[in-house]
């Protein structure tokens, strides 16, 4: 299968980066691992005339351990997700969503930060960035400008990523001590799926009383976009987490989401084990704490 | 426009001029020759076009040449050496764990990039490392054996010397 002819540029700065998105504009398509862009551009869907590789750009593959918060850097691999310590001890949802997304080729070629642009619905790590409510730094000519992942995505494939900016690193706050987060998947097979729904849920409790001090439940495949179930969280918001109230967040989390039907699932049913996941996410992220 | 790229192959140095939309897989099998290195989907569904790249294995249909210029590649053909098959190999063929072949290159590739790092893993983790790479003769089975054949052998090798 050949790919169409397209000129080919390997920046060594995000200014050197922002100046050829600024200068070729929509013209041109950053390539982190490619798992994405390149099956689109061989399918013919995605047509650049000129592509930017963001393999040189070192600063965009660490992850560091801050003060207060932990940065990832957008071309960091979800392989990497996978075996850095800081991510395993602080940020258990987001490697365990690491661990679903595809098998471990693609892994090695996969970023966070592709994964995150390309914005798809079902995709396996915005879920879990959600309820740790993570922000997103877009670097343009101009400087830097931050974002909350909730404000990011607009639709299948649309964000509110401008032509001449590229993502450069996500920022989370350090959970707590007495929070724990979890996330979990359906799809048909066990690797390299696209899910027919996945979820995360983030609890954090008073210390004091043990009621649930702060919650968020984000959802993958029930949306256009990945989503927060906020009326789930409501149902959670100030309680004493209990089988019970899991099941009730559960049923609310239904009102959230507006599925399609597709060959992977019917809306139907994707609405029906938005109840079961969402119970389950929410047991996984207390038994985080608990240990 | 061509570009010249550096790339280190099966141990072996090359200066190549290379087109921006020409696949790694594409170079190895087209310009050096290396067509133990398959294609099937060229979408990054079925691995039979793995390589190892800097240490990583990686479907070479999904990477462009020019991206792996100061790279250190290698591909089914640089596991032979002047004392024989390489122990996944020999493993493969003991077990009768290649029928069409086609998927093996691959399957031999993603075995090794395991026992590289894990000479004794469990069932579950052979199947999990090979996970990426889709047999459509053997049903697994074998390969998996084989995987965890060749995995004593690593450490018997050495253990023993
Ligand atoms: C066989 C297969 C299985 C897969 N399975 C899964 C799965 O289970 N779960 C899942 O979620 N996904 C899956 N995917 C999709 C894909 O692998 C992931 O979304 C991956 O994280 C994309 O990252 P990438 O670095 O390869 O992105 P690329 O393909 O390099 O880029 C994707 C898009 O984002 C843009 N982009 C990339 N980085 C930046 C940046 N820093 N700034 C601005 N724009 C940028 C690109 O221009 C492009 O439009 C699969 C893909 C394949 C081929
Ligand atoms: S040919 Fe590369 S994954 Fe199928
Ligand atoms: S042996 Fe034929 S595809 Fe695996």
């Amino acid at each position: 299968m050949l790919l169409p002819k397209f000129e080919y540029d390997e920046p060594r700065s995000i200014e050197e980066a922002c100046e050829t998105l600024r200068t070729f504009g929509e013209t041109v398509k950053p390539l982190a691992g490619g798992t994405d862009l390149m099956v689109n551009m061989k399918k013919g869907v995605v047509r650049p005339s000129r592509v930017l590789s963001l393999k040189k750009l070192k600063t965009c593959n660490r992850i560091e351990k801050l003060d207060a918060t932990i940065r990832i850097g957008a071309c960091t691999l979800v392989a990497e997700l996978i075996q850095n310590q800081v991510i395993a001890d602080t940020l258990p949802a987001l490697q365990a969503g690491a661990k679903a997304l595809g098998s471990p080729l693609i892994r090695n070629l996969a970023t966070i930060g592709g994964n995150i642009c390309s914005a798809r619905p079902a995709a396996d790590l915005p879920p879990a960035l959600l309820v740790y409510g993570a922000r997103v730094v877009l670097h343009s000519q101009q400087g830097p400008r931050t974002v909350l992942l909730k404000d990011f995505f607009k639709g299948p494939g649309q964000t509110v990523l401008r032509g001449d900016e590229l993502l450069t690193a996500i920022e989370l706050d350090r959970p707590p001590a007495n929070s724990g987060a979890g996330y979990l998947n359906l799809g048909i097979r066990k690797v390299q799926d696209i899910d027919i729904i996945n979820g995360a849920a983030y609890l954090a409790l008073n210390p004091r009383d043990g009621t649930i001090e702060k919650v968020r439940v984000a959802l993958g495949a029930v949306a256009p976009t990945p989503i927060r179930a906020s009326l789930a969280e409501q149902a959670l918001q100030g309680q004493k987490p209990s089988q019970d109230l899991f099941v009730q967040a559960g049923q609310a989390a239904q009102q959230d989401c507006t599925p399609i039907t597709d060959f992977r699932g019917g809306a139907a049913y994707r609405k029906a084990m938005t109840s079961v996941l969402v119970r389950r996410v929410l047991e996984t992220a207390l038994k985080q704490i608990e240990k | 426009m061509k570009r010249i790229i550096h790339i280190r192959v099966n141990e072996q140095e090359y200066e190549l001029a290379v087109e921006p939309n020409l696949t790694l897989a594409d170079l190895l099998r087209d310009e050096l020759g290396l067509t133990g290195t398959k294609k099937g989907c060229e979408m990054g569904d079925c691995g039979s076009c793995t390589v190892i790249l800097d240490g990583r294995n990686v479907n070479s249909c999904l990477i462009l040449a020019i991206q792996a210029n100061g790279s250190s590649v290698q591909t089914i053909e640089g596991l032979e050496t002047e004392a024989g098959l390489h122990p996944l190999q020999q493993a493969f063929v003991e077990k009768g764990a290649i029928q069409c072949g086609f998927c093996s290159s691959g399957m031999i590739l993603s075995g090794k990039t395991l026992l590289d790092s894990n000479p004794n893993p469990g069932e579950q983790e052979i199947r999990e490392a090979i996970s990426g790479n889709l047999c459509r003769c053997t049903g697994y089975q074998k390969i998996v054996e084989a995987v965890a054949d060749a995995g004593s052998d690593y450490q018997k090798g050495q253990g023993g010397e």
